[in-house]
């Protein structure tokens, strides 16, 4: 029998999780929201310091003379590049060059990396070391994380951690002692504010939880559930796996699978690093056909217009219904009457007054300031609020790389 | 050798590189001692006519005995079961063990000049990558080999159709009633392969073996086997092509999927517009590709190659008093004994009761007197769960040489000097990977338009201007040369 587990922070959580609202995470219970609305830990992440247990994400050690070697092999940035103490972030493909996942890559040292993922790769890592003087193990289990987000952050790190964190940079990551306890700390995050991951030994979990808790209590520390994370990371233009795009590697069809060109990753993409890489040749078509005709596909953000929504509320003589979470769903996106793509995931922004949400758009309708509608729920009745592609992030604070 | 030559005859500038000091890979005459000179690792073979025509082999030396010799399968009591080239004659002697099986030999030799064709064509058409989809010119060259097969009206169709997934025993059971008649044919199915009679897909090796061999018994070479490799290589230089000796190859050097040349042991650089491999593909890929080259799917694929060699070869220099009738001499009395011979590898041993075919050999040049007996021994599993080749040949130097013996009294007495080739030596001096024969088994998982891979059975490679040929290839598993010969068709 494999029973969902508790993570290394459960005898904390659970004693804070006043509606029992857990969910699902690789596996493990993680607290959707500690309390009744999620209100007060999503304004933590934007105004103070939210504290997440994300020990589900799926961790795997690198280590040998060749783990930078494997990593240039399946990932898509140029690993050859990348300096100790540097985290990148990453997807990698199938060898069709389609999308199997995205994480953090972080450089340990010169032959230890540690890779983030959002589901179970080691058979990937595996399949793709044949050969290569790497030992690869995962360490889900055994490393411990949180992450602290939030313009407080630091100063909270600052007040529990041996050494000072105010020069380590966007991306980076450094070792440090939190209340003794030995930890890595990376400046990443899913929220798109200043925030911190902190990388520790399951056995310390309690010790750095209870640490950062005593020493964040003047400054607004709150623990914050996956509910409130998810709002954040829809403003910060963040997707995941399995909402907003599909695993080639579990696909059924092939339109269910996605290049990161599609999902805006251009970026990740180092085509100009030497020598063979998984899906480098399908990549380079695609790059090569984005070049002359751009993609077919874009991930990108819209806006949707609050006066045309309320108008269709004002029908049925309601004013406008907004969810209070983050919305995992498929929902239509038309111009005029043909559908031109989807949105996957919606959110009310309560920092930006607005409704916004995540869309794959055709085609040329993925173009700033497109025009478009969006397919609501209004009393029952498809109706279809009138929206615009707009550029993401839908919110970047100038503190976020600062 | 075969495309070497194809590609020099049609004026390209072609290097063969061999890492040995003799040209030919499996299909080498080699001398062990004083007088002692043997067909290393094959009894015969027969490369296809065209091939022969095309390359013009017969000016550059090759004769290929025209007569066929007997295929004698021993029994206890010397009333041996003699498969005569002349069908009356073989009859006569099936007729000691069966009329009705009598009655059915040539019936069967009808039916297999049949399936022969059927794999002829086969091994002539170059298999599409299933499931990518084909080409109109891959389609059509398929669309022949189903015609071929239509042609042979439905009763025959359906017959080879069926006999490729069965078993050598529910092949041969079939035709025949008598043991003896069953086992003599059926260990065709199995001969240097990893399976037992029992096992399915065996009924297509029987047929795969029969198409190369064009029968039961071997044809022999005039001159030793490694004749037809040395007209090659004359034929190669002939049309100005280079032979190389002594020139391993280290490495495949590969920049983002495109080959540029090799690397060679002693250093040396090579650059090539196309490279072809004859070496099985799993050393190609993983050894002198590398797997960082190579897509991980396909790597998985070639991992998963079944090699398992269990075949080892016993040489003897006798003084011609063996006692051993010409012909290829087969020991395969019944069904069972040769499943249990198989039962050794399955378990990684070495038989106690082996499957053996035996061919015997005037050593003409130096000793006229002197004959030189070569055992093919099956089975002797390449890896061991106990004992370690560098001293297990010994033992099968032994068990093949008592095992005869019951036959051939004069055997033991007649012996002057002896060699043992075991399945390492197979790996080492041959360089087969797991001592494999066939470059990965024959097998229905393994053949056709999956060999060596599925999705990469048209010679190419993912790494541009790489291709491959030899006995791990479709067209391969014996000495044919059908592969080198289709390779030429798919270079750009």
């Amino acid at each position: 029998m494999q029973q969902l587990r508790y993570t290394p922070f459960h005898e904390r959580t659970s004693a804070l999780c006043q509606p029992q609202n857990w969910r699902k995470w690789a596996g493990y219970f993680v607290v959707g929201s500690y309390e009744h609305t999620i209100d007060r830990e999503y304004w933590a992440i934007r105004n103070a310091a939210g504290l997440i247990d994300v020990t589900p994400l799926m961790k795997y050690m690198l280590k040998g003379k060749d783990a930078a070697n494997l990593l240039h092999r399946v990932t898509t940035r140029d690993i050859q590049k990348m300096s100790v103490g540097q985290v990148y972030y990453t997807g990698w493909c199938d060898d069709e060059g389609k999308m199997i996942d995205d994480g953090t890559v972080a450089r340990l040292d010169e032959t230890t990396f540690r890779l983030t993922a959002a589901e179970p790769n080691l058979r990937w890592l595996m399949m793709n070391a044949v050969g290569l003087d790497v030992e690869i193990s995962e360490v889900s289990d055994s490393v411990a994380s949180l992450s602290l987000q939030g313009p407080n952050s630091r100063v909270i790190l600052n007040r529990v951690c041996e050494s000072n964190l105010d020069g380590l940079k966007y991306f980076r990551l450094m070792k440090n002692k939190l209340d003794g306890v030995e930890v890595a700390i990376s400046r990443t995050g899913y929220t798109g504010d200043l925030g911190y991951e902190i990388w520790m030994d399951a056995k310390d979990a309690i010790k750095v939880w209870d640490a950062l808790m005593e020493a964040g209590q003047d400054y607004g520390i709150t623990p914050v559930g996956i509910l409130a994370l998810d709002m954040a990371r829809v403003e910060a233009g963040l997707f995941m796996l399995d909402v907003d795009y599909t695993s080639s590697g579990h696909a059924w069809i092939e339109s269910q699978k996605s290049s990161p060109f599609e999902l805006g990753l251009d970026w990740t993409v180092a085509l100009d690093k030497p020598g063979y890489f998984v899906g480098r040749k399908a990549l380079e078509k695609d790059a090569e056909v984005m070049r002359r005709e751009g993609s077919s596909w874009k991930l990108v953000g819209i806006e949707i217009d609050w006066v045309g929504m309320e108008e269709l509320y004002a029908e049925v003589g309601l004013p406008p219904q907004i969810p209070g979470t983050a919305i995992r769903a498929s929902m239509p996106i038309m111009v005029g009457n043909v559908q031109v793509g989807y949105a996957s995931t919606a959110s009310w922004s309560p920092l930006l007054k607005k409704y916004i949400a995540l869309a794959h758009l055709q085609k040329p309708y993925y173009e700033l300031g497109t025009d478009v509608r969006m397919e609501i729920t209004v009393e029952h009745q498809h109706k279809h609020a009138p929206a615009k592609v707009v550029k993401l992030p839908f919110y970047d604070p100038e503190w976020k790389k600062k | 050798m075969v495309a070497a030559a194809y590609l020099a005859k049609q004026g390209k500038k072609v290097l063969v590189l061999e890492r040995r000091d003799i040209v030919g890979g499996q299909v080498v005459t080699e001398s062990f001692g004083d007088g002692f000179t043997v067909d290393s690792l094959h009894a015969g073979g027969t490369l296809r006519p065209d091939i022969i025509k095309h390359l013009n082999l017969a000016s550059h030396g090759l004769v290929v005995d025209s007569v066929r010799k007997p295929f004698i399968s021993l029994q206890a009591d010397s009333n041996h079961l003699i498969f005569d080239a002349n069908p009356a004659k073989a009859v006569e002697s099936i007729k000691r063990f069966s009329e009705k099986d009598a009655a059915n030999w040539i019936p069967f030799l009808d039916f297999m000049k049949k399936a022969t064709q059927f794999i002829e064509t086969a091994n002539s058409t170059i298999m599409p990558r299933l499931p990518k989809g084909f080409n109109l010119s891959e389609g059509m060259a398929l669309a022949e080999l189903g015609l071929d097969l239509r042609m042979m009206g439905g009763k025959d169709m359906m017959r080879i159709i069926r006999g490729i997934p069965m078993t050598a025993d529910e092949f041969v059971d079939e035709w025949f009633e008598s043991d003896v008649v069953k086992a003599a044919i059926a260990s065709l199915g199995i001969h240097g392969l990893t399976l037992g009679v029992y096992g399915a897909g065996t009924g297509y090796t029987l047929m795969h073996t029969w198409a190369n061999r064009g029968g039961m018994s071997h044809i022999s070479v005039q001159g030793g086997i490694g004749k037809i490799t040395e007209a090659l290589a004359s034929a190669v230089k002939s049309f100005g092509g280079e032979i190389r000796l002594n020139a391993e190859v280290k490495s495949i050097q590969v920049d983002t999927y495109t080959c540029k040349g090799v690397v060679l042991f002693n250093g040396e650089e090579i650059a090539a517009k196309n490279i072809i491999s004859a070496a099985d593909p799993k050393h190609t890929f993983l050894s002198l590709v590398g797997a960082m080259e190579l897509p991980p799917e396909f790597v998985w694929n070639v991992q998963s190659i079944k090699m398992r060699g269990s075949v080892a070869k016993v040489h003897l220099l006798t003084d011609g008093k063996h006692g051993i009738p010409d012909g290829t001499v087969a020991l395969a009395p019944s069904i069972k004994y040769l499943e249990q011979a198989y039962d050794a590898a399955k378990y990684h041993s070495i038989s106690e009761k082996p499957y053996l075919e035996v061919t015997t050999s005037a050593s003409e040049s130096v000793h006229p007197l002197k004959s030189v007996v070569s055992i093919h021994f099956q089975f002797a599993a390449f890896k061991l769960k106990n004992g370690d080749w560098k001293t297990e040949g010994a033992k099968v130097e032994n068990i093949a040489i008592d095992t005869l013996a019951e036959y051939f009294p004069n055997l033991k007495s007649s012996i002057v000097n002896r060699k043992v080739i075991t399945p390492l030596d197979l790996e080492q001096t041959y360089s087969l990977t797991e001592g494999d024969l066939n470059h990965g088994q024959i097998m229905l998982d393994q053949f056709m338009f999956m060999r060596p891979i599925p999705g990469w059975s048209n010679h190419k490679t993912p790494i541009d201007n790489l291709y491959l040929c030899g006995s791990g290839v479709h067209g391969g598993g014996g000495v044919s040369g059908a592969s080198g010969r289709n390779v030429v068709r798919v270079l750009k």
